[in-house]
Order: C-alpha cells, then sequence, then structure tokens
C-alpha cells in the first residue's frame, strides 16, 4: 500500500437488528461512533463490507441517523465503499444501499458485467488515493458462492497498482469452530495477489494473510446482533489500516457484565439466590447484564425461576439492560424426548401429544386439544400469500384461527 | 470331431492340479480361466502353471535338438502335434449346476477324464451379478484376454473390511486406486479420505483427474490454492492432542511430558510446550528440549520474543473447522483428497492421524447411539502402509491406523492400505484385510505374505501372480467365490467412458446445480 494510505474497515452495521428500542439504538450509537473515530483519525476511505443495514428496506428512524452521517463523510470528502450484504441485498434490486448510491452518499463497488458466462469484475478507484477497489455482495443461503465459482480470476489479478477485494462470505480456512456447519467459499476463489481483502458476514474479529491472499481480514460487527455475540465480544469494532499496520478501534458504548449459573440439581429459588449472589456488590451502571442458565433443575419449571425480580433487582442497580438465555435449562418436569428420524411434522406431534392436558379446558377433550393444536399450528404458520395485503392477511389468520376454536 | 472352441482336455492329476493337455492349434496361458462341461454341470478351472510334455524320451529329445543345432539337420517329426504338446495344470475354482444357474458352488469333484476344456465365456459368467452397492473393479481377465464382464463387489462390505492393494511399482497401484476412487465418488454409500503423497489423484497426470468428476462430490485440500476451489490445508493447532502423535516415534517420557501439559493447559499445551511454562509433574530438562524442539520441527513452528509463529499447515489463527469440515464432508460421501506431496511422512501421519480419530470416534458415537446404520462407510486411503502397520511400528505400539485395521469394520470405518511390501506387515493385520489385489508382484517373499493371508487357497499361484502384467491383477476376497483375475481399466479410458455416460444421462447432479445461475445484484 502507499505510504499515506489511511482507510477503515467495517462490517456487519446490521442498523435495525435489535428489536428492543433500547439496544436498537446501540447499533445506530455505535455506528456513529465509528464515523467520529474515522473521521478524527482523518481516513481517506471507509469500507463497509456487508449489512449495513439489517434489512434492504430499513425503517425511516435507523435511515435518517445513517444517512445524517454519511451527509458529514460526504461534506469532509471521505468516500464510503460498499458491498450489498446476506441482509441488506434484494435479489429485486430494491433496496436502500441503491437509493444511498444514487444519492452520492456511498458507492457500491459490486460492479462489472458477465463475459462469455465469466463474472468480470471492474474495479472502483478511489480518487484520492488511487487504490482500486472491487468486490462481491453477499447473499442469504451464500448463494454468493456460485458468484465466486463464475468469477474472472485472471482479470481482476492482471490489474495493476493497489487493490482491495471486499467480501461478505465465509471463508471456509477461518471458520471458527463455533460456526464449522455454516456454508463457506474456499479462499482459493478469491483473486490473489490483492494488497487487502475486506471481509464481513462472519462475525468474528479476525485477520489472517494466506500465501497467495495477504491481510483478509474480518472485523467484526460494529455491536454485537445477539445475546451470543454480546457474550463473546462484549462490544463491536472495526480496523483502520494505516501505512500497511492494522490497528483495532474498540467500540466501547455500554459494559458488559456476564454471568453462568448452574441449575443442575437446584431449585427455581436456588438458583433466583445463585443470581442475586452473582451480582450482589457489583456496579451495573450503563451495563448491559447477560445471564446464562443451563442444566436441569431439581423441582419446577423455569417459569417458576423469578427472572422479573432478577431484573427488577439489575434495573435499581443502574442496568442499562438486562437479558437472559434459559435455552439450555431443562425443567424438572419434562423428560427427555428421543427424536430419532422425525420429521418436523412428527416431532410436532410427538411434542403436542407430550404436553396434552397441561392447560384445563372443560369443552376439549385431549383428542379434541390435539386436533385443535395441530390446526392452530398450521395456521399461526401460514406465510402470507403473494400480493396479499398485511390487513388482508391479518384478517385471513384471524378468521381461520376463531373458525377452529369455534368462536 | 473336436468342437472348434476347445482348448484341450483332461488327461490325469488330482484335485487343485488337474493336468490338461493342450490343443495343437491353441495356447493356454497362465491365469487363463477354462470351463469344463458336463450333461448336469460346469466346472470352471484356472491354470496355474504350464509345462512342455511329449512322447518321445528327454535323451530322445536332447539328441535332436543337437542334430538341429550342431549338424544342420532339418529334423522333422512325424504327426508332430501327436508327439509334442504343452500340459498345463489346472486348479478348481467353481462349479455350476446346469440346472439350477444360480448355485454357485466351489467345485469339489474332478471332471471326468478326457473331458475337453475351452476357453471361459460371457455367457458361462451371467451368475456374476451387481451387487447392491456396486464398487468397480474392472473386466475379468482370462490369462491375458479381458473379457467385457464388468466385475462388481459389494463395496459396502469391501470397503468396511479393508483392502490391501499389492503390487511392485508401476504395476498399475494408481491407476486402479484412481479408478476405484472415482467409481465409489459417484456413489453415496462410501465417503473416502485420501492420503496422496504424490498428489496424483485431484488432477490427474495432467489429464483428467478427480477434478473432472461430474458429481463435484470431491474436496481437495493442499498447501497451495492456486486452482479454485481447492481448499487451503490449514489445520489449528488447538485441535492437537497427544494421543496423536501416538503414530510417530515418541519415546514414553515425551509422551508423558506431552499428556502432562495437555493435562495442566489443555488446548494450549502445544503453546505452553514451547514457550517452557512450569508443569506440575517434573521432566528432565533435555526430554522437555528434544520434544520441543520436535514438535516445533514437526508443526513447523519458530519461537521469537517470546512469541510462536507458525509457517506451514498448523496455526493459532486459522484452520479451525477443517478437521470436523472433513468429517462432515465424509460423512456425506464426499471423497475429500489432501494432497500430501509436501508433507514430510510424519506430517502425513499427523494429519491423517488427527482426521481418522475425529472420525472414528464420531462412528464409535453413532454406534453407542444407535445411529450408525444409514451413516456411509468411511474407507481411508494409505500408501505406502507399513509406515503405520508395519511390524517395526506395530511393536512400539498401536497407533489409530492398526486399531482402524483390527476394530474399524465394526464401526463402519475401513482402510485402503496400498504397499509394495506387504510382507512388513504382521499377520494379524493383513488377515484383518479382507479384501486383496494383488498386482504384479516378482519378490518371492512379498508373494508369499499376500498367498498366505489371501481369503482364497492361491498356493499354486505364486507363478502366476509373478507373470502379472501392468494392469493385471487378481482379487481375492472374503465377497467373492473365487479369486478374481482382472484387467484393470487404464484411468483416462474409464474416466473419459463414464464421464461421457453421465454426459448422456444429463451428468450427476450436485447442491448447486439445480440453482439458477443469475448474477443479481450486478450493476454495470
Amino acid at each position: 500500500m502507499t505510504e499515506k494510505l489511511k482507510f477503515a474497515h467495517m462490517a456487519d452495521v446490521h442498523i435495525g437488528s435489535w428489536r428492543d428500542p433500547k439496544l436498537k439504538d446501540l447499533s445506530t450509537e455505535a455506528f456513529s461512533m465509528a464515523i467520529g473515530i474515522c473521521i478524527q483519525k482523518n481516513v481517506d476511505f471507509i469500507l463497509i463490507a456487508g449489512d449495513l443495514f439489517n434489512t434492504a428496506l430499513p425503517g425511516i428512524d435507523s435511515l435518517k441517523s445513517v444517512v445524517k452521517e454519511f451527509k458529514i463523510l460526504s461534506e469532509k470528502n471521505i468516500p464510503v465503499y460498499v458491498i450489498p450484504g446476506s441482509h441488506d441485498y434484494s435479489p429485486s434490486g430494491k433496496t436502500m444501499i441503491d437509493v444511498l448510491e444514487e444519492a452520492g452518499l456511498l458507492k457500491n463497488v459490486f460492479k462489472g458485467k458477465i463475459v462469455d458466462g465469466k463474472l468480470q469484475l471492474r474495479f472502483t478507484k478511489d480518487e484520492k488515493t488511487g487504490v482500486k477497489i472491487t468486490g462481491i455482495l453477499g447473499r442469504r443461503g451464500t448463494l454468493e458462492k456460485l458468484f465466486y465459482q463464475d468469477l474472472d480470476l485472471a482479470h481482476l489479478e492482471k490489474e495493476h497498482g493497489k487493490k482491495i477485494f471486499m467480501f461478505h462470505t465465509s471463508i471456509t480456512e477461518l471458520k471458527p469452530e463455533s460456526k464449522s456447519t455454516m456454508d463457506s467459499t474456499d479462499v482459493s476463489y478469491m483473486p490473489k495477489g490483492f494488497d487487502y481483502y475486506a471481509g464481513g458476514h462472519v462475525h468474528i474479529v479476525h485477520q489472517y494473510s494466506f500465501k497467495e491472499h495477504k491481510n483478509v481480514v474480518y472485523p467484526g460487527p460494529i455491536f454485537p446482533a445477539n445475546f451470543e455475540e454480546l457474550e463473546e465480544l462484549g462490544n463491536g469494532g472495526f480496523y483502520i489500516y494505516t501505512n500497511g499496520k492494522l490497528e483495532r478501534e474498540e467500540l466501547n458504548i455500554k459494559n458488559v457484565f456476564k454471568m453462568n449459573v448452574d441449575c443442575e440439581h437446584k431449585s427455581p429459588e436456588e438458583v433466583y439466590e445463585a443470581i442475586l449472589e452473582k451480582f450482589k456488590g457489583k456496579e451495573l451502571i450503563n451495563t448491559i447484564v447477560l445471564i446464562r442458565a443451563s442444566g436441569k433443575l431439581r423441582t419446577g419449571k423455569v417459569s417458576d425461576i423469578n427472572f422479573k425480580e432478577i431484573m427488577n433487582k439489575c434495573y435499581s442497580q443502574g442496568a442499562f439492560y438486562v437479558m437472559r438465555n434459559t435455552v439450555k435449562v431443562v425443567s424438572a418436569e419434562f423428560e427427555e424426548i428421543k427424536i430419532d428420524d422425525m420429521n418436523p411434522e412428527d416431532l410436532e406431534e410427538s411434542m403436542i401429544k407430550e404436553h396434552l392436558g397441561q392447560v384445563k379446558v372443560s369443552r376439549f377433550d385431549s383428542d379434541k386439544e390435539f386436533n385443535i393444536s395441530k390446526e392452530l399450528m398450521h395456521i399461526l404458520s401460514s406465510e402470507k400469500h403473494e400480493g396479499e395485503k398485511v390487513y388482508e392477511y391479518e384478517d385471513r389468520v384471524r378468521k381461520e384461527v376463531d373458525k377452529v376454536l369455534e368462536l | 470331431m473336436v468342437g472348434a472352441n476347445i482348448k484341450g482336455q483332461i488327461i490325469s492329476g488330482k484335485f487343485g492340479e488337474i493336468v490338461a493337455r493342450q490343443k495343437s492349434d491353441s495356447e493356454f496361458e497362465l491365469g487363463e480361466i477354462l470351463v469344463c462341461e458336463n450333461d448336469s454341470s460346469k466346472i470352471f478351472l484356472q491354470v496355474y502353471d504350464l509345462q512342455y510334455g511329449s512322447q518321445v524320451s528327454q535323451q530322445n529329445l536332447e539328441l535332436i535338438s543337437g542334430m538341429n543345432l550342431e549338424e544342420n539337420t532339418n529334423f522333422e517329426f512325424l504327426d508332430k502335434n501327436l508327439r509334442n504338446y504343452r500340459i498345463a495344470l489346472l486348479k478348481n475354482l467353481l462349479s455350476i449346476d446346469k440346472n439350477n444357474p444360480k448355485n454357485v458352488t466351489l467345485s469339489k469333484s474332478l471332471p471326468e477324464m478326457f473331458s475337453n476344456v475351452r476357453s471361459v465365456t460371457n455367457e458361462d459368467l451371467s451368475f456374476l451379478n451387481k451387487p447392491k452397492n456396486p464398487l468397480f473393479f474392472g473386466n475379468l481377465r482370462s490369462g491375458s484376454h479381458e473379457l467385457d464382464v464388468p466385475i462388481y463387489l459389494d463395496g459396502s462390505a469391501v470397503l468396511s473390511h479393508h483392502i490391501l492393494i499389492s503390487g511392485t511399482t508401476g504395476k498399475g497401484k494408481s491407476v486402479l486406486m484412481s479408478d476405484l476412487l472415482w467409481d465409489a465418488t459417484s456413489k453415496d454409500y462410501a465417503g473416502l479420505l485420501v492420503l496422496d503423497p504424490h498428489n496424483e489423484y485431484y488432477s490427474g497426470s495432467g489429464k483428467i483427474g478427480l477434478k473432472d468428476h461430474p458429481s463435484k462430490n470431491v474436496s481437495y485440500y493442499s498447501v497451495k490454492n492456486d486452482v479454485p476451489g481447492m481448499k487451503s490445508l490449514k489445520i489449528n493447532i488447538k485441535v492437537l492432542r497427544p494421543q496423536h502423535f501416538g503414530c510417530l516415534d515418541f519415546s514414553d517420557a515425551q509422551e508423558q511430558a506431552m499428556n502432562a501439559y495437555y493435562r495442566d493447559y489443555g488446548i494450549k499445551w502445544i503453546e505452553s510446550l514451547l514457550l517452557e511454562r512450569p508443569v506440575k509433574v517434573n521432566f528432565n530438562d533435555a526430554t522437555i528440549n528434544v520434544l520441543k524442539r520436535r514438535i516445533m520441527y514437526l508443526l513447523d513452528i519458530d519461537i521469537g520474543d517470546g512469541q510462536v509463529y507458525c509457517n506451514g499447515i498448523f496455526e493459532f489463527n486459522a484452520g479451525e473447522a477443517t478437521i470436523s469440515g472433513i468429517c462432515d464432508s465424509l460423512e456425506n460421501a464426499w471423497t475429500i483428497i489432501l494432497d500430501t506431496s509436501s508433507f514430510s511422512g510424519q506430517v502425513e501421519l499427523l494429519v491423517g492421524s488427527l482426521i481418522v480419530n475425529e472420525m472414528f470416534n464420531r462412528y464409535k458415537n453413532y454406534k453407542m447411539h444407535d445411529e450408525l446404520e444409514g451413516k456411509p462407510i468411511i474407507s481411508v486411503v494409505l500408501e505406502e502402509a507399513p509406515r503405520v502397520l508395519g511390524k517395526e511400528v506395530l511393536e512400539k505400539g498401536s497407533n489409530i491406523f492398526s486399531t482402524l485395521a483390527r476394530e474399524g469394520r465394526k464401526f463402519k470405518v475401513g482402510l485402503i492400505a496400498i504397499t509394495q511390501l506387504p510382507s512388513m506387515i504382521p499377520r494379524d493385520i493383513l488377515a484383518n484385510m479382507n479384501t486383496k489385489i494383488i498386482l504384479g508382484t516378482e519378490m518371492v517373499q512379498e508373494r508369499q505374505a499376500i498367498i498366505d493371508s489371501a481369503s482364497q487357497d492361491l498356493s499354486s499361484d505364486s507363478r502366476n501372480i509373478a507373470s502379472l502384467d501392468k494392469g493385471e491383477c487378481i482379487i481375492s476376497s472374503n465377497f467373492a467365490k473365487f479369486a478374481i483375475p482382472i484387467k484393470v481399466p487404464f484411468f483416462d479410458d474409464y474416466a473419459r467412458k463414464e464421464l461421457a455416460i453421465s454426459k448422456d444421462k444429463g451428468g450427476v447432479k450436485n447442491n448447486n446445480s439445480n440453482t439458477k445461475k443469475e448474477f443479481m445484484g450486478l450493476r454495470e
């Protein structure tokens, strides 16, 4: 890279990903902070390697805050180069990325044409630095793999000058063990000899140099997108590449306090006490509290653990947000079900039968309860028909439910 | 009047050593299959030795030769075809009941004296059915003559009960292996792991290779990544356990030290050893130093400024999902080829040991939970097998490969061991290899080792084995009725033919082939 080159590499911003408004604001806040750092550090340009938004058409509020940041960057003459990711890509082409590009706020570098069945990418040249940037977008289900298989590598490799390749895909050789079953693309499908490979999609913080592919970098998300990521990463961040050196910028917008609670052979009351004990006397101001519980309870059900009170106590100690994960807690009342080779329908039936009679309804015998449960599951899992308006869809579902429940 | 296709007549001998006189206008060949028919049955015989016969005494024969050579006498016999002839020694193979052609049994009786013997025909061999999970080995061979009779054995049985491929260099072991891999890759009953020290199976010798297989169910791992689609072989160091080094020659003290580090530091044991972090158990400095040096050399690691740097395939920062990814693919009946051509033998075995351990443990676990049924057979192709299955190696202790050889079949994990020196493999391991594919072998000791452990009686076939030409082999298997002579097809011809068939059928569909390729989202 040139001696004066300095750029920021971020990915997986996922603006609008959290449903809870408090957490939703954190993604935007983290993005804002990242842009602030980029301006302060006077970067030449910014790369966003996919999933700027959590959907192709984000909500107005989210959009407004992002546009504001891009506007500032534009005024400061800091170009933004992006590729759509698996979340903000749209097969129909109706994506907010296009709107922002039309407005001159960013540049989508996934550009090129098909020549003899091969994907011939075109470079986007950064005017200030002369760096040539190209890349491949991400698609749901790792369908971008097909693009890589038809990529004209020689065309990209023969281009002279400083080159950056942006990608939004999981690289087989760099997949973490926890994501081993994730579909991925082999690094050999990527063009060799680029100066920097700006990755996204896998929410890991990773940098690695292969023999033919130097500086392959995943910056991780700008802000963690779920409970596990909050546990693992704490906060988000991105990289700034300066004169050949890569430095990580952590975006510590909130403290994260995580606790693991072993429920094995405990009563719900004992679990409650154990959790209180863990944050007794802790300073929780401006802190996201993560409670992960696991193990089989000696008595009672998961719902018997008084999480409401636990949360109240956390909030009274100043916690910003409290989250719990009890997926791995097994209630004493439930027996393990052997699944064997059941298809989803058989499994559903088995689960319904397992829980028949738990809620007493005077006019339902167990057969009726079974049939009604199945029908309700079927109706409630039906999707909106093509061309059906939302209110029509809701109305249809409501009517079908009424019919089943004989209301 | 003797029939036109008659090749000779049985004149004497005993069971297993039947003597037949060759008809003058015919020619017997070693390994040739002959048929002797009567009203109720067909007996299949095979030539295992050839010699001369004459009505003239040996003394007179020598005299006649002397006259020809020394005095230029053009000596001619009266009725020479009657007086001088060739004799073949035949062994019994099979017997078929003509009234019930499905009734094929090992031959237990002698044909009648003066029975005619004739060449075997395709029709005679109609009892050779295609099994449920067919694995193609080649066409049946009678002597040097290849018949248009494809030979299939039950692949799931053969692969789980181990295969030994033996033969001298240049006799066609690799071609045979390429054929087997091509065929097995098309099938969904087996996943094959190939440790390929000559890097010959994926790309082929510049021509056709498994890269061209229409099913696309092939993954190729190499240290190079210069061809799109190949995977860069990176293995994360944290997946290494002391037991993986069991197939390498570490002393007891070194093994104990490795175990101590693993106990104290878990997945960081190698890093801790290399940085000489303390362990609870005391070891001699020399032991630690040698161990450290050996591991650094083996894993291609350097130490500097209190940090560990990786130069080879073993990494701290990549390859976390490599082993599990390979095992997942094997479970999906893929063929996985590891290019180990740039590795030392020890690194190759370490990598193989890692994968095989993981795969074997998975399958043992499936068996324990009654989930093994329905899983494909896993077969591990191992070149120069005595490196891990040799007597000297196993005297120092067992390793995952010998464990596989002894008990893998119970868990549907088998070996395909390739060697030119079967005599170096202990008898009990050889006996566990229930299918042996024997290519030409000149060395008596090696022939004997194979003959002694074969599934059929090959005691009279030593000369036959020695005379096997390139691509000619004998398959002796628990899953075959007799030791089958085969002609291995040239890989290029075979693969091209299969590709053409696949093309005619519209190609084998792989996971991605149904997806319509559209470059959506691309802007000019």
